[in-house]
C-alpha cells in the first residue's frame, strides 16, 4: 500500500535550486517515444497497394484522424494539423494502455504530462486564431459581451487547459489508484486483469480520444 | 462520560458507512428503475425484441450500478478496517464517506438514461442494437468518471497519513475535500447521462449518423464534466496543500466553505450543460448536415452555462490561497 502516492525522483541542486525529475515517468515517456517511432518505421518501410498489416493499422489512424480534424476545421487547416493531432492521439493511447503490462506506469498519471500537452494545445490553438483572425478581432473576443467580462474571460479560458489535463490525469490516476487498492485487498486474486483491461483499454482509449478530440475543438473555436 | 480517541474514530467510522451507502443507495436505484421502465414500454412496443432488449436492460442496469458498488466498497472498508487512532481521523472517516455516498447519486442516475433509450431504441431499430448497445456502454462508461473521481479522493483520504499535520485547519480541509468532490459529482454525473441518452435514442432514429453522434456525444459529456474536474483539483488541493497551524476558528470555515462553495457551485453548470449537449446530439442526428454549426453552437451554450462554475472555482482558490 505505500506504493500510492509514492514517485521516484532525482532531485539535482543547481544554483541554489532544486530541479526534480520524476524518473520513471521520463523512461515510460521513453518507451512510448520508441514504441510509435518503430511501429512508424515499420508501417512505412514496404508501402504497397496491397498494404502489410501494420501499414493496415498506421493506414486506419491516419485516415480516421485525418478525418476528424477535417470535419472541425476544413480542408485547408486540417493538412496543416493532422499530423499532430494524429501523433497525439497515437502517444496518449499508447501512454494510457502502458500500464496493462506489469511493472511499466502510465505516463499520463503524472500530472506533468498531461499538462504539458495541455498547455501545448492551448498555445497552438491561440497561435492559430491569431494568425486566422488577426490580433485585434483576437483581443476583441475576450471583451465579449462586454469590456469589463475580460478578466473572467481569460479565466475561463485558462480553465479550458486545467479541465482538459486534470480530466485526462484523473481518470488514469484514479484507475491506476483503484486497481492498486483493490488488488491490496483481494490479495491479487482475480479482479486485478478486469479492472486493467477496464480502466488502462477501455477508459484509456475513450480518454485519448477526447483529448485529442477537445484540443480540435478548442483550435476549431479560436480559428472560427 | 468522556470517551477516548479510538471510541470516536469508531463511531465516525460507522456513522461514515452508513452515510455511505445511505446516499449511494439513492442514484443507482432511480437509475436502474428508469431503465427498467423503458424496457417495459420497448418490448410492449415491439414484443419480438423482448429477448435483446432484456439483455440490455440487465447489462444497462448493471452499469448504473456500478457507482452503488463504489460506495459498497467504501461503506465495507470503513466499517471493517481497523483505522489508528488519531484525532485527524475522524473527520478522514466522515469526508471519505460523504464523498463517495454523495458522489454515486449523479452517476447512478446518469448511467440509467442511456440504458433506458437503447432498450427504447432496441423496440424501434432491432437491425442496430449492436451499435446500440456498443453506444451505450461507452456513455454510461463515461457518466461514471465524477463517480470514479470521488472514489479515488476517498481513498486517497483513508491512505494518506495525515498524522504529521496540525489539527487545526487540516480538519476542515478533509471535509472540505470530501464535500467538494462528492457534491461536484452529481450534476456532471446526470449531465453526461443526458447526452447519452440523446444519442441512443438519435442513432435509433438515424442509424446512418453514428459516428458523428458518438462522436459528438463524448464532446458534450467531457465538457460536462468540467465542473466535477474543478471539484477535484479544489479537492486535491485541499488534501495536499499543507497549512499552518492556527487557533482561530475563521481560516479552518474558510477551507471548509472553499470545499462546500466549489462542490455546491459544480451541480447546476454541469446540468446545464448536459442539456445543451443532449438538444445538439439530438439535432445532429435529425440533421446531421449542419454537425459543424451544432457542434459549434454547443460548446458556446455549454461555456456560458459553464461560468458560474468558474465563479464558483474562482471564490474557493481565493478562500484558499487568499483568505
Amino acid at each position: 500500500m505505500e506504493d500510492l502516492g509514492r514517485i521516484h525522483q532525482l532531485i539535482v541542486h543547481v544554483m541554489g535550486r532544486d530541479l526534480t525529475f520524476n524518473l520513471e515517468v521520463i523512461v515510460m515517456t521513453w518507451i512510448v517515444i520508441t514504441a510509435l517511432i518503430c511501429f512508424g518505421f515499420l508501417a512505412t518501410r514496404k508501402k504497397s497497394i496491397l498494404p502489410g498489416p501494420i501499414q493496415v493499422v498506421g493506414e486506419l489512424f491516419v485516415n480516421f484522424l485525418y478525418g476528424l480534424t477535417e470535419d472541425a476545421l476544413g480542408e485547408e487547416l486540417s493538412k496543416k494539423y493532422s499530423p499532430l493531432i494524429c501523433a497525439l492521439f497515437m502517444f496518449l493511447l499508447l501512454s494510457n494502455w502502458l500500464g496493462i503490462i506489469p511493472h511499466l506506469e502510465e505516463p499520463t498519471k503524472d500530472l506533468n504530462t498531461p499538462l504539458s500537452f495541455g498547455i501545448m494545445g492551448f498555445v497552438i490553438a491561440h497561435h492559430a486564431g491569431i494568425k486566422a483572425k488577426g490580433i485585434k478581432k483576437y483581443l476583441k473576443a475576450y471583451c465579449e459581451p462586454m469590456f469589463f467580462m475580460a478578466p473572467l474571460n481569460i479565466i475561463g479560458e485558462l480553465a479550458k487547459v486545467v479541465s482538459i489535463s486534470f480530466r485526462l490525469f484523473g481518470n488514469i490516476m484514479g484507475g491506476a489508484i483503484i486497481i492498486l487498492v483493490v488488488s491490496y485487498l483481494t490479495y491479487s486474486i482475480i479482479t486485478p486483469p478486469f479492472l486493467n483491461a477496464f480502466f488502462g483499454a477501455f477508459v484509456g482509449t475513450i480518454q485519448a480520444f477526447v483529448f485529442t478530440m477537445l484540443t480540435v475543438v478548442y483550435i476549431a473555436v479560436q480559428v472560427n | 462520560m468522556a470517551y477516548d480517541i479510538q471510541t470516536w474514530v469508531s463511531v465516525a467510522a460507522f456513522s461514515a458507512g452508513g452515510i455511505t451507502m445511505g446516499f449511494g443507495a439513492i442514484g443507482a436505484a432511480i437509475g436502474e428503475g428508469y431503465t427498467a421502465a423503458s424496457a417495459n414500454e420497448a418490448i410492449g412496443r415491439n414484443p419480438e425484441q423482448s429477448g435483446d432488449i432484456f439483455k440490455s436492460m440487465l447489462v444497462g442496469q448493471a452499469i448504473a450500478e456500478s457507482a452503488a458498488i463504489f460506495a459498497l466498497v467504501i461503506a465495507m472498508m470503513l466499517l471493517f478496517t481497523n483505522f489508528t487512532s488519531h484525532i485527524l481521523m475522524i473527520p478522514v472517516l466522515l469526508s471519505a464517506g460523504l464523498c463517495m455516498g454523495l458522489g454515486a447519486i449523479g452517476a447512478g442516475v446518469g448511467a440509467g438514461y442511456p440504458a433506458a433509450a437503447a432498450c427504447r431504441g432496441m423496440a424501434r431499430q432491432p437491425s442496430m442494437s449492436g451499435r446500440l448497445t456498443t453506444n451505450m456502454l461507452i456513455g454510461s462508461a463515461v457518466c461514471q468518471t465524477p463517480a470514479i473521481f470521488a472514489l479515488v479522493v476517498s481513498f486517497i483520504l483513508m491512505f494518506t497519513d495525515f498524522s504529521s499535520s496540525p489539527v487545526s485547519p487540516t480538519w476542515a480541509a478533509i471535509l472540505g475535500a470530501g464535500i467538494s468532490s462528492g457534491f461536484g459529482a452529481i450534476g456532471s454525473g446526470l449531465g453526461g447521462g443526458m447526452v447519452a441518452e440523446a444519442s441512443c435514442d438519435g442513432i435509433a432514429r438515424q442509424p446512418l449518423t453514428v459516428t458523428s453522434v458518438t462522436n459528438v456525444m463524448l464532446l458534450g459529456q467531457a465538457v460536462t464534466q468540467t465542473t466535477a474536474i474543478y471539484a477535484l483539483l479544489v479537492s486535491f488541493i485541499l488534501m495536499f496543500k499543507s497549512f499552518p497551524a492556527t487557533d482561530l476558528l475563521a481560516p479552518p470555515m474558510a477551507l471548509l466553505a472553499a470545499g462546500l462553495c466549489m462542490g455546491i457551485g459544480a451541480i447546476g453548470p454541469a446540468i446545464g450543460e448536459g442539456f445543451a449537449g443532449r438538444s445538439a446530439v439530438d439535432g445532429i442526428a435529425r440533421n446531421e448536415k449542419h454537425i459543424a454549426d451544432l457542434t459549434r453552437l454547443m460548446l458556446v451554450g455549454q461555456a456560458v452555462a459553464e461560468s458560474t462554475g468558474i465563479y464558483s472555482l474562482v471564490i474557493a482558490l481565493i478562500l484558499i490561497f487568499v483568505i
